[in-house]
């Protein structure tokens, strides 16, 4: 099955973005393709660049990464939330008149339509929220 | 049928009621995070009208230092019985 997974939950304060990502350990384990993760309101910190935990902590970002460079998943966010929070990628950082960007590939800035396609696209798509 | 997924515990939030409300005749209710504590003997009357499809996550039971204190109507599942469930609902609703 396809699944997509929303992020609501902002990372190391609740604990949405843990038990997502202990959900799609489990998914992928099952032999299901997560194809999507999109992260909305406070769960677009999930995406910073330059996060950087402590050592003997789960880095939330690299587990994020790792899912795209190991199973392919598309890493969406939510492009009217992220700028709010000033998560900009280099191409919105260079619109506003900011100098350096928050946000990198492998996760991409999108639309809020694009989680009503996710929801049309996907086989099941399970929320996890603070 | 579909898997409702509730994260707050019955004694800090009234969303479980909300929850119950919405649920038709055989779907099925997963407690994760703070809502295992509604597992327990002392709080498992809240979801009374639930009980034989109501399900609980091991891991957050066990990292609250509660698993094996479930009433025994509860189905105690782990993350990849979560999967399971999933599989087997044709969608899911998460209540916070």
């Amino acid at each position: 099955m396809r699944y997509a997974l929303l992020v609501q939950g902002g990372p190391y304060s609740h604990q949405a973005s843990h038990s997502a990502l202990r959900f799609a350990e489990a998914v992928l384990a099952r032999g299901h393709h997560l194809a999507t993760v999109f992260f909305y309101h406070d769960g677009v910190y999930n995406a910073a660049r330059l996060s950087a935990p402590p050592q003997d902590e789960p880095h939330l970002l690299d587990a994020w990464r790792r899912l795209h460079e190991d199973h392919g998943t598309e890493l969406l966010v939510c492009i009217a939330a992220g700028l709010r929070r000033g998560l900009l990628d280099e191409r919105e950082a260079a619109r506003h008149g900011k100098q350096g960007h928050s946000l990198e590939a492998p996760f991409e800035l999108t639309g809020l339509g694009q989680l009503i396609e996710v929801g049309r696209s996907h086989d099941r798509l399970v929320t996890f929220s603070p | 049928m579909i898997l409702h997924i509730l994260n707050r515990s019955p004694s800090a939030s009234r969303v479980f009621q909300q929850t119950l409300d919405a649920m038709g005749p055989e779907d099925r209710l997963l407690l994760i995070e703070d809502a295992v504590q509604g597992a327990l003997p002392q709080l498992v009357r809240y979801f009374e009208p639930v009980i034989g499809r109501l399900f609980a996550l091991r891991e957050d039971l066990a990292s609250r230092g509660l698993d094996g204190r479930c009433d025994s109507r509860v189905m105690v599942v782990d993350v990849d019985g979560f999967v399971t469930l999933t599989e087997e609902a044709d969608k899911t609703v998460s209540w916070f």
